[in-house]
């Protein structure tokens, strides 16, 4: 089974073994297009930037080292889909990703207004409006479920320094949320 | 506990990876400051709102795309490697020094044997995880069948010919190309492709009421000679429904006849 693990897989890969890259995608596709989805993509956008990080994983497997965690390496790499996804479109976005019209605007169309949850939006919204660097690392963290460690590797620091970034984007999110409901 | 790290404690228990004697720690020093204990009770209530936060499924479209592009990279490496080998041959062909000969023979035998040995070697690893790989072939097979040209799809039956053992989801999506694909070629490989899986009921009886479908006669007369070589009884009634037909070209006509009299 130690030939299944997602580091083998990814060196068999890079040796030439590409069909193997299918496994890895049937393994992490929902995780990385959560990710997208929650750092305010659109569902369609997710599904495009998803496709984006396993070219670039084609693209750049002769970089592959097999040390480290392979979802560390792979979100290392979905970060910067998402940076240059949003580089591109600065020009009607605003510097953080969407702007927050249209994360509320994205969550409308999924479910209807009247079963919507008030606070559910209104955290949303909250979420959108954290800038970059801290949504992603409480979206890595609550809602993709990467260990400290992970997350450690991913942004290049410690798994201590990574639990404080969490802590404090946390305690943002719930600022940014209060301010919201006194408005 | 220390209340300088404070916020990494506070993070392990939030992620629920404290051991139980961490967690009465912790708990004692939130006893010990109320001003903390606020500050926890507060972040746990956002922690816990972001569970209900919106989540959205990716659709089937995203598979297809992802299974094209890798199904084109897997054919530009496949052809990049093709490519080498020429190349290495005709440098050897075209060797001017002579002398050089025995070494390439040499070369050549040693090479032949590693390559040999590494196609065992290979052999070990697939066995390992032939599985997987059937699943993601399966998954190619599909995703071709439904493209739009003609040549993928042909592509996507001639993936199937690879698949040591078809699921069922393959042979209903081959069964679907042959009764429902425009492309006679395209049909044609489907047939082929089918034949391996005559021993399947299934497949038998799909193959025999894909006859009255098909309108070419190249079409009409492969599946003759596969209900002839199968034998199959059941074939008898669809033929001769075709028969009927009046547009039915006359050698087929012929075919079709010399068939039922044989399967009989």
């Amino acid at each position: 089974m130690q030939d299944l693990n997602d580091n083998a897989l990814m060196l068999k890969v890079k040796n030439g073994d590409l069909d193997k890259l299918g496994l890895l995608y049937e393994r992490h596709k929902k995780r990385l297009f959560g990710f997208f989805y929650n750092m305010g993509n659109t569902p369609s956008v997710s599904e495009d930037l998803v496709q984006n990080v396993f070219v670039r994983m084609l693209k750049y497997k002769s970089s592959y080292t097999g040390e480290g965690l392979f979802a560390a390496w792979m979100f290392r790499m979905a970060r910067n889909v998402n940076y240059d996804h949003h580089k591109m479109s600065s020009k009607k976005r605003t510097v953080d990703g969407m702007v927050p019209e249209d994360m509320l605007a994205t969550v409308q169309d999924e479910d209807s207004q009247m079963e919507s949850n008030e606070d559910t939006l209104q955290l949303n919204k909250a979420l959108s409006r954290l800038p970059t660097d801290k949504r992603e690392v409480l979206v890595m963290s609550k809602l993709r479920e990467l260990r400290f460690k992970e997350i450690g590797e991913v942004l290049g620091c410690t798994e201590g320094a990574a639990k404080v970034r969490v802590h404090r984007a946390l305690k943002d999110l719930r600022e940014i949320y209060l301010q919201m409901e006194t408005v | 506990m220390d209340k300088d790290n404070f916020e990494a404690l506070a993070m392990d228990y939030l992620a629920g990876v404290m051991t139980e004697e961490e967690k009465r720690g912790f708990q004692t020093l939130l006893d010990s400051d109320e001003h903390l204990a606020n500050q926890f009770g507060e972040l746990l209530v956002t922690y816990q709102k972001m569970e209900h936060l919106q989540e959205s499924e990716p659709s089937s479209n995203m598979d297809d795309t992802f299974y094209t592009m890798l199904y084109t990279a897997m054919e530009k490496e496949h052809a990049k490697k093709q490519k080498r080998f020429n190349l290495g041959s005709l440098t050897t062909f075209f060797s001017p020094k002579l002398a050089l000969g025995a070494l390439l023979v040499v070369f050549g035998v040693a090479l032949g044997y590693w390559l040999n040995w590494d196609r065992n070697q290979q052999a070990v690893e697939i066995v390992g995880d032939s599985n997987e790989t059937e699943m993601i072939r399966q998954k190619l097979v599909l995703t071709l069948l439904e493209q739009p040209s003609a040549n993928q799809r042909l592509q996507g039956v001639s993936e199937a010919n690879k698949i040591e053992s078809a699921d069922e989801i393959v042979i209903q999506a081959l069964l679907q190309t042959l009764n429902n694909d425009s492309n006679v070629n395209v049909r044609l490989a489907a047939i082929e492709s089918l034949s391996h899986y005559v021993d399947k009921p299934a497949v038998r009886q799909g193959l025999v009421q894909s006859i009255p479908n098909q309108e070419s006669p190249i079409l009409q007369i492969t599946l003759a000679n596969l209900m002839v070589a199968l034998q199959e009884k059941s074939s008898i009634e669809p033929f001769k429904q075709l028969l009927k037909e009046k547009q039915l070209d006359t050698t087929v006509q012929k075919k079709i006849r010399n068939s039922i009299e044989s399967i009989i």
